[in-house]
């Protein structure tokens, strides 16, 4: 049967959609409207005609195979409104037990306050049910929450339902009619909101100012990070928005974990000497006055040094992955004080880094509150720092001084020593999105970068390997790139496809098998028996396999295989 | 099932309060008001601990928890023991007197033949005698030996609901409309009344569809019994229901559904509702503010069997009426608590 519902955009576990039913197309996330509609939903789940539809509850165990539907719709939805573990258990269940292509419809639960978290949890679908019943218990709903009608003396919405009209003067019919019309209203209102933001890439954004309003919602967010495998299969590698991190949740964002986790996991482990520097507004840090000046004072002594710069909340950030998202476009409340959580956490990232590789030397070139971070990592594994800024003044010229002079100590004559800074940012790029040991495989000894600061490419005897892309700074192979890979790494980040030549994009619908691991945005290699061709993932490898309609994979180049 | 009486577990407080209820180690006894051929006049209630519902003890229903308040040792002398000193302490100035076990009162395993006969015949003199019992033990046998104790018995059945789905899907009766048509016809041909209990709300359906099925049932039931009792769903402990309730799969009826089938419903028996629970989580409710009113304007129609008895108001009508549309949009959960 034809698919009905098809995903367009993916967001985390939220998404836009085309719903087509009813001989129209319904962009999700949305809400049914009318009697009407739920009735022939309802017809639907029992005669799938022109939509297919399953009826699923939360106490369905997993079954080997995931549900396939058009429209699933999660059963009684409505007893979790007041509780966020009920809730959180039931949505991810609900999304992991069905097909990635299937539209997942949360009935009776969706209120102006919480649709944002719901979608964000997953849900496609919701309805004005709630809505209307709070209207009928007096309540004037809006996406900051909800408040007795009564308490309000005067009107102070501005929405056609509310204009001009004295409350005192209505009987509760009226009262009824207004209040229904308002709250349906409002849930349009934020959905509209909720759409605008998936496109952008911002409904994390929106979900942490949101949640701020109730408790309830703000446990339930807490609750859904706790489900990171969830959120990071559908977690975009890279995005354009810049990420705000303003609250307590925004530390355990999906993709500030992951980047920590591919840090310590997929970075090649390093030895020498290590200069910590604190982080700056500017993105990338490099290109920030601070930076600037403290890197034009190393100058030549660079070559001998491992940079990496403390940051809350991602953490730590080595030198070449700084132009990188999350590092490359993030944003925090500058105070200089760090709350505990921040600290902790950055402090945790900065001990895994240093137990992780094996420095002779750790150069911290940091004032308050770095500082602290790193008095606290070098007390935790037992280590000495070198601290070299006095008076709390990084750029003051007598820390400089120092800071030169302590490196140009730490410096014999056997130092290692790199040859081409730039191919710092290739070699970090590479490991990062392809995995431990990619770089090696990619890249020879004799490979020259060229190219100007972020867009550098590598070439190896006239040929190039690989380019650094400017939207998104990601490391794309080119087709000889990609052969060096595959002899190394077996099938990761690969897309096996049915036997025809890729143009353009291919759909899911043509992939045989795909590396579970490749996530939207990823750089992958598509393969058949005849050709070889590279391109950007548009979902998650699982969610190539399992769907089947979509598109897969942007192709930017193909060849003879 | 007995959701028409007051469990001495479930509601201490109001049992006591309403029925100035009477309270000793193992029994539990109270007096009201019911009817009788059209008069109201005082009746006493007596619950006698045996060893179970038959049923219960098998299988059981998926809303009854009265199981649990029953004695496994129960002997033949404890049932009657209990009798007499209820009947000691409030003497015979009742006209109707209500015999509750846990189960049926004609079932010989559950009440002892000569306990049963016993205290059949010292109830000999009241003008109106109920016992409860599954349709399978009112047979022409067990009443030919029953009415030689007692001519003026009346025997009530857990109907529940005339569809036969229903009872067997939703409340797990395990049996049948025609077993109950059975029993009546032999309890009628005895001369006996007959009493059917219906089940307001079972669990599983959305509150438009138990009322819709409560009045059906009551149109059904009414040939074959002389009064119908309206009982509204209670959540009971250890029950499925109850299981539901906390699951929030499952609210207790609201007392407007209760109040549309007592007006609804055409009188061809009398009918009769005692809002057990009424106005607290647990049990039948609406939104706090016009339970009280509406529960005692339901206990008052009980009585005088007249309709405008109900002129209670509240704007959680609207809320009812949006929730008999709409409650099964929600595919299984109530939308209001």
């Amino acid at each position: 049967m034809q698919r009905q519902f098809e995903v367009t955009r993916r967001d985390g576990a939220a998404r836009l959609g085309t719903l087509r039913w009813r001989g129209e197309e319904l962009t999700t996330p949305s809400s049914f409207d009318s009697k009407e509609e739920l009735e022939a939903l309802i017809a639907l789940t029992i005669h799938s005609a022109e939509l297919d539809v399953a009826v699923i509850t939360n106490q369905e165990d997993y079954r080997a195979e995931r549900i396939d539907a058009d429209v699933v719709i999660l059963g009684g939805a409505a007893r979790f409104s007041d509780d966020p573990r009920g809730l959180t258990k039931a949505l991810v269940r609900a999304r992991e037990s069905t097909n990635p292509d299937s539209a997942l419809y949360a009935p009776a639960l969706a209120t102006p306050n919480n649709v944002s978290l719901l979608v964000y949890a997953g849900v496609d679908l919701v309805d004005p049910i709630m809505a209307e019943v709070k209207a009928r218990e007096g309540y004037l709903l809006s996406a900051e929450g909800e408040r007795q009608f009564d308490a309000i003396s005067r009107s102070y919405c501005l929405c056609d339902a509310c204009r001009g009209v004295n409350v005192a003067d209505l009987t509760p019919e009226q009262r009824v009619t207004l209040l229904s019309a308002h709250n349906r209203q409002a849930l349009k209102a934020e959905l509209c909101i909720v759409r605008e933001n998936i496109e952008r890439g911002t409904l994390r954004e929106l979900v942490e100012a949101r949640c701020r309003t109730a408790p309830m919602l703000t446990a339930l967010l807490r609750l859904l990070d706790e489900e990171h495998s969830y959120f990071e299969r559908r977690s975009p590698i890279v995005r354009t928005a810049t990420l705000l991190a303003c609250s307590q949740e925004s530390l355990n964002r999906p993709e500030i974990l992951r980047f920590g986790e591919r840090v310590i996991e997929r970075l090649n482990k390093r030895g020498g000497i290590l200069i910590l520097l604190p982080c700056s507004a500017r993105k990338p840090y490099s290109r920030s006055r601070s930076h600037r000046i403290i890197l034009n004072r190393l100058g030549k002594l660079r070559q001998f040094l491992h940079e990496a710069i403390i940051t809350s909340p991602i953490g730590i950030v080595p030198r070449g992955l700084e132009i990188m998202y999350p590092a490359s476009n993030y944003d925090i409340p500058v105070t200089g004080k760090w709350t505990c959580d921040e600290s902790e956490w950055v402090i945790g990232r900065l001990t895994k880094y240093l137990e992780a590789n094996a420095f002779d030397t750790v150069v911290a070139h940091v004032s308050d509150p770095y500082r602290k971070v790193c008095d606290e990592a070098a007390a935790a594994l037992g280590v000495d720092l070198i601290y070299t800024v006095e008076d709390e003044n990084i750029l003051g010229s007598a820390s400089l001084q120092r800071l030169c002079a302590v490196v140009q100590e730490l410096i014999v004559e056997d130092s290692p020593k790199r040859r081409d800074l730039r191919f710092d940012y290739l070699q970090d790029l590479a490991d990062y999105e392809f995995g431990p040991h990619a770089s090696t495989a990619i890249f020879a000894e004799r490979t020259k970068v060229r190219g100007l600061f972020p867009t550098y490419y590598a070439s190896d005897g006239g040929t190039r390997i690989a380019t650094i892309v400017g939207t998104y700074c990601t490391l794309a192979l080119t087709i000889e790139g990609a052969r060096r890979y595959l002899r190394a790494s077996e099938n990761r980040y690969c897309v096996h496809i049915d036997d025809f030549v890729p143009k353009g994009t291919v759909f899911a619908i043509g992939v045989l098998n795909a590396d579970p691991g490749i996530r939207p945005f990823d750089e992958v290699i598509v393969l058949n028996e005849r050709v070889i061709a590279v391109g950007r993932a548009l979902m998650s490898g699982w969610e190539m396999q399992a769907s089947k309609r979509g598109a897969a994979v942007a192709v930017r180049h193909v060849d003879a295989r | 099932m007995r959701t028409g009486r007051t469990s001495r577990r479930r509601y201490p407080r109001q049992a006591a309060s309403e029925t100035s209820g009477h309270r000793t180690h193992d029994r539990f006894a109270w007096t009201g008001l019911d009817l009788l051929n059209g008069e109201i006049v005082p009746s006493l209630t007596i619950l006698l601990t045996t060893k179970g519902c038959s049923w219960a003890r098998r299988d059981g229903c998926t809303m009854c928890g009265y199981i649990a308040d029953s004695n496994p040792d129960a002997q033949s002398s404890d049932i009657q023991k209990q009798l007499f000193e209820v009947l000691a302490r409030y003497g015979t100035g009742f006209k109707i007197a209500k015999l509750f076990t846990s189960g049926s009162f004609l079932d010989q395993e559950e009440v002892p033949i000569d306990a049963r006969d016993a205290i059949l015949s010292a109830l000999a003199d009241t003008p109106k005698v109920i016992v409860e019992s599954r349709p399978e033990f009112v047979t022409s046998e067990i009443l030919d030996d029953v009415v030689r104790s007692n001519r003026h018995l009346e025997v009530a059945i857990g109907l529940e609901t005339s569809n036969d789905d229903i009872r067997n899907s939703c409340i797990n009766k395990g049996f049948t409309f025609r077993d109950f048509v059975r029993a009546s016809k032999v309890a009628h041909s005895k001369g006996l009344t007959v009493k059917a209990y219906l089940l307001l709300k079972p669990p599983f359906l959305t509150e438009l569809e138990a009322l819709e099925d409560a009045i059906q049932s009551t149109h059904d039931a009414a040939p074959h019994a002389d009064t119908i009792s309206l009982n509204l769903c209670n959540v009971q402990k250890g029950t499925l229901v109850e299981a539901l309730w906390k699951k929030r799969l499952y609210r207790p009826p609201w007392l407007w559904t209760a109040v549309e089938v007592l007006k609804r419903v055409k009188q061809m028996a009398t009918l009769i509702c005692d809002p057990v629970g009424g106005g607290t989580a647990r049990g039948p409710h609406n939104c706090g503010k016009c339970d009280r009113q509406v529960v005692s304007e339901i206990k008052e129609f009980s009585l005088s069997q007249d309709s405008t008895s109900f002129t209670a108001a509240c704007t959680d009508q609207l809320l009812w009426k949006y929730v008999l549309e709409f409650e099964k949009f929600s595919y299984g959960a109530p939308l209001v608590p």
